[in-house]
């Protein structure tokens, strides 16, 4: 705060009644720092308006309001004030003089200096100021705050509005502050504290700490094991989470990591993911809020699979391992507990997914004879990264006659033709997962993943007499659809690009099932898949 | 011992808001009609401007769309309505 002897800052404020003040060397200046809901602030007015008609214009007080117009208006009325008061909209004018408390009274000389200062309700400094200010105008000085008219001699203000934590909460039609989204910390997580006798898995439940299943009480205890696990500290923010635009600390992703059963080491997954899933690009507002059955799922490659134990064999998209079950279910729970899509709520799907409980698998990179689903973001093979496609749930393909590979594609062309809708081309991406089996005979018939992709973007399609009856999802836009001859017969090609079909290996050894796994709106439009590395 | 269990919640602070002053009559009012973009929404929304002509007396009728219906209206969109003076926008989609 400024003190007497500083040079008191010059500035240009609005007044509430229209137009600009600004301060001015030259003459006793009294800036009185106010908020309208300070009783305090309320207590002092009537002194002040006392003083200011007995200087009688020669010297000034100028009340400076921490609020906006319409409560500063209000107050002038009520109160009422009787001298002039400017609006301090953006706090810029406090930050200045950085008064501690209101009300807070600068007496600024004729040559600018401040001469003297008040803090709060101050019978003694109020008389001080007075007399100070009417004896630089020549008017005899007279006890401004009498001894017994019925106030204390002293009361304690509020805190000025430039220190309060959240410069928010403003009353009546005042215009919310914006929130300050560059903030590398936020706030600390609160503490709950349960009474003896009270079950704190009954309590978790209740008070909507999870999916409906059990979750594990994120204790203090258990909470502080998880952050072991990382450098960063419990209040940086690692992201907002769409829908809300909750802040995802590191400490709330702790407690939502513990509840889902997570290792401490998974913090080393959880912190890219999170930023993975709140990148622009992947728009996981809209994969959240839509009625389609989108759910994000997450995609593990490299090292980290083997550091984890993550699965990527048998049974690699159900209840398999810890790893993936726990950094999948952690992830929801973030996403509904930080971002707010609580279904019913901000998640409107209309089936849902059994991918919103838990939807992580890995690569089985050693079973592929081609580069891992990470190299075609441009990381090298032994980075460990995780990916996110909006996706719904696996559509399975069973092909165990093939002896070639295109037999194989032949099938997996038909899944992929219904991806979206039957008639519904060229927004829709797919991931096609291949098991081992047909990799081995994929590999074996000479294709890799360019050319599985080629052959799959040639020959899935949907044959234009498919269009011949009225209306239907996917029929009114087909002046956009390319056409093209499918064995033999006229086509619609389901995809735009071959690079709408993504390939990822993943499964057991044994069994010849392979899987097609539709998108939600992709392109820049929609949803796009994201790689983040793990470090 | 009792038990502290850390709030897995969204604890971000958050401006309070207030929701606009309903309109007493819409007769004569500019109103705003945003499309979100999905197919069937000018359909309806042709529909929705013949009423509030006819029925209504809304005065004028301001037309947006945004870019996809996937992702909030952004800023320009929004800055229209404001320039247009709209004293309500419905936002409406249709499938």
């Amino acid at each position: 705060m400024l003190q007497s002897g500083d040079l008191a800052p010059l500035f240009s404020a609005p007044r509430s009644e229209g137009g600009d003040w600004r301060l001015e060397r030259g003459r006793p200046t009294l800036l009185v720092f106010f908020e309208t809901d300070c009783p305090t602030c309320r207590l002092t007015i009537p002194y002040l308006n006392r003083l200011a008609q007995a200087l009688d214009g020669r010297a000034e007080i100028v009340g400076i309001s921490q609020d906006g117009a319409a409560s500063t208006v209000e107050l002038i009325d009520q109160a009422p004030v009787k001298f002039p008061v400017m609006l301090d909209r953006d706090l810029s004018v406090s930050r200045e003089y950085d008064p501690q408390a209101v009300p807070t009274l600068f007496l600024i000389d004729a040559a600018g200096t401040i001469a003297r200062t008040s803090v709060a309700f101050d019978k003694a400094g109020l008389n001080e100021i007075a007399a100070e200010m009417l004896a630089a105008i020549d008017i005899e000085p007279f006890e401004l705050a009498g001894g017994h008219d019925g106030a204390p001699e002293m009361k304690p203000g509020c805190v000025s509005r430039h220190l309060e934590p959240h410069q928010g909460l403003r009353t009546e039609a005042d215009p919310a502050p914006s929130v300050n989204l560059y903030a590398e910390r936020g706030p600390r997580a609160s503490r709950v504290v349960l009474e003896d006798g009270v079950d704190p898995y009954e309590f978790c439940y209740e008070a909507g700490f999870g999916d409906p299943l059990p979750v594990i009480p994120p204790t203090a205890e258990r909470v502080d094991r998880m952050l072991g696990a990382t450098r960063l500290p419990p209040d940086q923010i690692v992201a907002r989470v769409p829908p809300n635009y909750g802040m995802a600390t590191v400490e709330k992703v702790a407690a939502n990591a513990v509840m889902a059963g997570c290792e401490p080491g998974m913090m080393r997954v959880l912190i890219p993911l999170i930023r993975a899933a709140c990148d622009e690009r992947f728009n996981i507002h809209g994969v959240q809020a839509t009625t389609h059955f989108a759910a994000p799922l997450v995609i593990v490659n490299g090292p980290v699979r083997r550091d984890l134990r993550f699965a990527c064999g048998g049974n690699v998209f159900s209840n398999v391992t810890r790893a993936n079950s726990t950094l999948g279910r952690a992830f929801q729970l973030i996403l509904t507990n930080v971002g707010g899509a609580r279904p019913g709520e901000l998640d409107m799907s209309t089936l849902g997914n059994p991918g919103k409980f838990s939807y992580c698998i890995a690569e089985n990179e050693e079973e592929s004879p081609w580069a891992p689903l990470h190299t075609e973001f441009g990381f090298d093979r032994g980075q460990s990264s995780v990916s996110l496609f909006a996706a719904e749930p696996p559509h399975g393909v069973s092909e165990h006659n093939a002896r070639e590979g295109r037999t194989i594609l032949k099938a997996i062309s038909r899944a992929l033709a219904t991806v979206f809708s039957y008639r519904f081309c060229i927004g829709w991406e797919a991931l096609v997962v291949l098991c081992p089996e047909h990799v081995k005979t994929l590999d074996r018939s000479g294709f890799a993943k360019d050319s599985i992709r080629e052959f799959l973007f040639e020959n899935t399609g949907i044959p234009v007499r498919e269009y011949e009856e009225d209306g239907g999802e996917g029929t009114q836009f087909t002046q956009l659809y390319q056409r093209a001859t499918i064995n033999g017969e006229d086509c619609y090609r389901k995809f735009a690009r071959p690079d709408q079909i993504r390939i990822v290996v993943a499964g057991g050894t044994a069994g010849k099932f392979s899987a097609v796994i539709g998108s939600w709106a992709t392109g820049p439009r929609g949803s796009q898949m994201v790689c983040y590395p793990v470090d | 011992m009792k038990t502290i269990l850390v709030n897995p919640l969204d604890e971000t602070p958050r401006a309070a808001g207030r929701p606009a002053p309903r309109l007493g009559s819409l007769a004569g009012k500019t109103i705003g009609l945003l499309d979100i973009s999905k197919w069937g929404g000018s359909f309806f929304l042709d529909h929705l401007e013949k009423a509030l002509k006819e029925r209504y007396g809304v005065g004028q009728i301001v037309r947006l769309m945004k870019p996809t219906f996937t992702k909030p209206a952004p800023g320009a969109v929004i800055d229209q309505f404001v320039k247009a003076e709209c004293a309500a926008v419905i936002e409406a989609l249709a499938d």
